[in-house]
């Protein structure tokens, strides 16, 4: 497919390479159950999804295939792919194939390109995981959330412990070369013991990435209705905050560096698709509440079937919401300092003006005077110049992170 | 000239409850009488202040002129004067009856008389004002014409055998309104040969033309040129401008005795000419000015701080500027060490003070933070001199001070029966006296008690309203001051004494509005990386405290596949709240904290 003359003009004449997409989301809602936690835009099929599920799938798959041929190309061959969910694994691999077929024709996919996957334990088998790979899958994303039954069962995942280990030979015996396991603390009942055996449980088990979320109580979930932050039988504020600090710990010993607030990763294993949020950069976005940035508009896509089914027949129109640049700047500072990098302050300076970057160390001042935030210098490039040009504002690691929300409401209340 | 005969005027107001329809009639009347054709007729006509509209209350008195011709064929001129619907204005609304000879006492027929409108109606009945009873909103299915008509003849001892049956919303009846005033109200005195005496009923600033003050000729004439003087300021002004309001202003060359209408004198603040001043003639002055002027004494104060410091010249003006439009406004510079300079203001009571607040708000676009609302207590020292203080931080010390004074008020309440227990239970909460109590008719009671104003200024309104679901009305006036043991109280935030936070209560109430105090802005002071203790002091004693535990984190954990919007949104609304708080210290304290007393749960 070729650039339409209504196209063209969208494109500004001095692109860069950073103003085009080249990372891709794709939203798979079905799962067997809701976790008592999750407010993802999800559907549920049940433990054992039959004939009359696998048909809303395909109907699903077809309308994603109406909107990845919507979507307008930018000519960039795709570098990052992720299959997030929901339960991508409930797909079948001819599902997943044809998604990644009709990327490939439309926008083209890198050699190299991270494409990554999320599964759940218990949902795939052996053959199943090797398709996945067979069909260009090259980095897969555990849910396996804590590794105690009874905290499992809490929280309604629909997998015990030993679904997880099950699901982790087949990782290891399909020779999936690049995986992540997920964590969450904050569980009810669970204690400091407990997610210090999760961590160094998932450690044992060697993968090259592991995310850790405390968990947040979203409004409208079963959790909501059972459950104060703060409050019995939910860890302390106290406590979560150390288990924060613990994994900090734990992970960093063994050789997994903190390099996000919740994300921690091996040499070499960090997640390309998510450092794309991170760093503020666009990525299209397909699928029910699926979210994209792209031409500085972002859109979240409706969360309900029939809305987006709607949506898509109404055009897939996602140019409703220019961001203005001071939020842009709001957006990757509220996003780059999640980074342990940080952000460059010759990058948002070259972009958002020497004037917001003074205002902004000005403001900083009191939480860099209590050590939650730091200006760094890293040695991006290779040359001397270069070297001290690239100052970065960070927040300290744990405590900044922990805070970080503090610091943000100081830096959202200024006029910029 | 308008050239009518004095014998052909008719003055008259509608008294009616909040919602009883007084602005709907008020309407009709006009469309009725072709003053406003139906294409010009935006809903409720008279009340043209935004706020007024939202709220359906009138705030500021209107006046129309109507021409009709009655069924005897000869043709009239009916002067609609409108009254403020609420307790804090009754001043205005007993000059504004005083220009009238005549009342419609509207009544919703399927709720009955209020407080608010009974004591309008003695305010009518002592200038001895023709009384018309109008029984609206008759076709509502609750409508019990027969009830409320008694409920009239015994509460106020009017007779009601001639009570019209209304429905304004429907148009019902507005026929048999106009011919009741006409043939009812009297006509005004024919004075056009005295010396002038003018009553003003309102003002309002136009940035144009200066005031406007509207007015009711009482004795002889005035006409456009004319010198004329204000009796109680003593200022004088030539008319620029001269006219009658149909409702908008159409200018005439005269006006004469029992004739309303408005004048444009490039008066600078309608403080120079208050309603209830008396205008004469230069040339011809009347040898005394018309009774019953008094300059509108505020009743409630409060300090009013702008959010953001570099706010407070912005606040200043806009001060000035509402001063130029509402004479009962005060204000002062006040100095807070936890909120900066602001003012001190003084209002007529608690709507006044709302309405200020919402103007500065809105019209203004102030960002502001007020203080909880005070009285004016009066302060004997060791020496016996006297003085009055309206804000509790500046009360001398225990041992400077001989005794404290409050002012009371007689409050006057009507609720159906089965609440009298739950009122009565709150008035005695709020350390009232009983009175009186009078069963009106089946299932109508007034309550009567005498009552510090301080406890009716923190949110008796609201807590009656609740009590009662709504039925109960109530009313107020003022009855003077007297002693009581009363102390200061003191809240103190991370061991920071906060005087915008300082109170004056009874000492019996102390220790629970303490507590009460100490929990509500525990839960309304965010947490912060240390723990910060609340405390409640009379001088140097401590009577209640409690901690906010430290904050251990605040931080989100996730983006989800790279929605941002939400958690955007989460720090666009904490930085929203942060904006809007003072710090104390090191604590940032949000601005409702600083009316934590008027939302105290329990009753203290």
């Amino acid at each position: 497919m070729t650039l339409t003359a209504s196209d063209a003009h969208i494109i500004p004449h001095d692109s860069s390479a950073t103003w085009l997409p080249t990372a891709a989301y794709i939203h798979i809602p079905f799962c067997r159950r809701r976790c008592y936690y999750c407010d993802f835009p999800v559907f549920v099929v049940g433990d054992r999804h039959n004939g009359a599920s696998s048909g809303n799938i395909q109907l699903y798959i077809e309308r994603l295939a109406t909107e990845i041929a919507n979507q307008i190309n930018y000519h960039r061959p795709l570098e990052t792919i992720f299959f997030g969910g929901g339960t991508p694994s409930l797909l079948t691999v001819a599902q997943l194939g044809q998604i990644l077929d009709l990327l490939a024709a439309k926008f083209g996919i890198a050699n190299d390109a991270e494409i990554s996957m999320e599964i759940d334990p218990g949902t795939f088998d052996l053959a199943q995981l090797q398709g996945y790979l067979q069909a260009g899958v090259n980095r897969v994303s555990i849910g396996v959330q804590a590794f105690q039954d009874n905290l499992l069962q809490l929280c309604g995942r629909s997998h015990t412990v030993g679904d997880i280990y099950a699901a982790v030979d087949l990782i290891q015996q399909g020779g999936v070369t690049n995986w992540s396991l997920d964590l969450i603390s904050g569980l009810p009942q669970q204690s400091i013991e407990n997610w210090v055996a999760s961590l160094e449980s998932a450690i044992a088990l060697k993968p090259h990435h592991i995310s850790c979320y405390d968990l947040i109580v979203e409004a409208q979930t079963p959790f909501a209705k059972q459950y104060q932050p703060g409050d019995k039988p939910l860890p302390s504020d106290e406590t979560t905050a150390q288990m924060y600090r613990t994994a900090q710990q734990i992970l960093s010993g063994a050789g997994y560096a903190h390099y996000e607030i919740s994300n921690y990763a091996k040499p070499g294993s960090q997640c390309r698709h998510n450092l794309t949020y991170w760093q503020n950069r666009p990525y299209y976005a397909f699928g029910m509440g699926a979210a994209s940035n792209l031409e500085n508009y972002r859109f979240t896509r409706p969360r309900k079937t029939q809305e987006y089914y709607q949506w898509i027949a109404d055009g897939c129109n996602w140019r409703v919401d220019l961001t203005p640049a001071a939020d842009r700047f709001l957006e990757t500072l509220m996003l780059g300092l999640r980074l342990s990098r940080g952000v460059s302050l010759k990058s948002i300076e070259s972009e958002f003006g020497i004037d917001r970057v003074n205002s902004l160390l000005k403001c900083l001042q009191r939480d860099r005077d209590r050590g939650w935030v730091e200006i760094v210098i890293v040695n991006d490039g290779n040359s001397r110049s270069e070297r001290l040009c690239q100052r970065y504002l960070r927040l300290s690691d744990p405590e900044g992170l922990l805070f970080s929300n503090v610091v943000l409401t100081e830096i959202f209340s200024q006029e910029f | 000239m308008t050239n009518v005969p004095v014998s052909r005027i008719r003055n008259f107001s509608i008294i009616a409850h909040i919602d009883h329809g007084k602005s709907t009639l008020a309407d009709r009347l006009l469309q009725d009488t072709g003053t406003v054709s139906n294409r010009e007729m935006k809903e409720q006509f008279l009340d043209n202040m935004e706020l007024e509209r939202e709220r359906g209350i009138t705030i500021k008195l209107q006046a129309a002129r109507m021409n009709y011709t009655a069924l005897d064929g000869q043709e009239y001129v009916l002067n609609l004067i409108d009254t403020p619907g609420h307790v804090d204005f009754s001043y205005e609304v007993s000059r504004s009856l005083l220009a009238c000879e005549g009342a419609l006492l509207v009544v919703d027929a399927s709720q009955g008389v209020e407080a608010q409108t009974l004591a309008n109606v003695y305010l009518a009945l002592e200038s001895n004002l023709e009384i018309i009873p109008v029984l609206n909103k008759i076709d509502l299915p609750g409508a019990e014409p027969e009830r409320v008509r008694a409920e009239i003849e015994e509460i106020i001892g009017l007779d009601c055998s001639g009570a019209i049956l209304t429905s304004a919303k429907q148009g019902i009846g507005i026929q048999e309104i106009l011919e009741s005033v006409v043939l009812l109200v009297p006509p005004p005195r024919d004075t056009i040969d005295e010396p002038l005496r003018a009553l003003i009923f309102d003002s309002y600033y136009d940035s144009y033309r200066g005031v406007i003050v509207y007015f009711r000729v009482m004795d002889g004439s005035v006409k456009r040129g004319d010198k004329v003087r204000l009796m109680a300021s003593g200022k004088e002004y030539v008319i620029d401008e001269l006219g009658i309001l149909s409702p908008t202003q159409i200018e005439v060359d005269e006006l004469h005795a029992g004739e309303v209408g408005y004048f444009a004198a490039s008066i600078k603040a309608v403080g120079d000419a208050r309603v209830g001043d008396t205008i004469t003639l230069v040339s011809k002055p009347a040898a005394k000015p018309l009774d019953g002027y008094a300059e509108a004494k505020p009743m409630v104060f409060c300090g009013l701080f702008p959010t953001d410091a570099d706010q407070y010249p912005e606040l200043r003006e806009a001060l000035d500027k509402l001063r130029l439009n509402d004479a009962a406004l005060q204000y002062e510079p006040e100095t807070s060490s936890a909120m900066g300079f602001g003012f001190r203001c003084g209002f007529l009571g608690l709507l006044h003070m709302e309405i200020v607040q919402e103007r500065l708000e809105r019209e203004y676009d102030l960002d502001l933070i007020t203080t909880a609302p005070s009285v004016v207590y009066r302060v004997t020292d060791n020496h016996g001199t006297q003085s009055y203080i309206d804000n509790p931080s500046t009360l001398p010390d225990p041992n400077h001070r001989q005794k404290i004074e409050e002012p009371y008020v007689k409050l006057e309440m009507i609720t159906p029966e089965e609440y009298v227990g739950t009122l009565m239970e709150l008035c005695q909460n709020r350390r009232g006296e009983f009175k009186d109590m009078k069963y009106l008719t089946k299932g109508r009671t007034t309550v009567i008690y005498e009552m510090p104003l301080a406890e009716v200024v923190t949110d008796f309104f609201d807590r009656m309203k609740s009590n009662t679901r709504g039925y109960a009305s109530m009313e107020y006036q003022p009855i003077g001051y007297r002693e009581n043991n009363l102390v200061k109280l003191d809240l103190m935030i991370n061991g920071d004494p906060v005087d915008a936070l300082a109170m004056i209560v009874h000492r019996d109430k102390a220790y629970n509005v303490g507590r009460a105090m100490t929990e509500k802005l525990k839960e309304l002071i965010p947490r912060h990386q240390f723990k910060v203790p609340i405390q409640a002091a009379i001088g140097s004693k401590i009577i209640a405290s409690e901690n906010i535990p430290a904050l251990r984190k605040d931080v989100l954990a996730k983006c989800y596949g790279g929605d941002i919007s939400r958690k955007k949104k989460l720090l666009q609304k904490q930085a929203k709240g942060k904006k809007r708080m003072k710090s104390v210290g090191t604590v940032d304290v949000p601005q409702e904290a600083f009316m934590a007393v008027l939302k105290l749960n329990k009753d203290t």
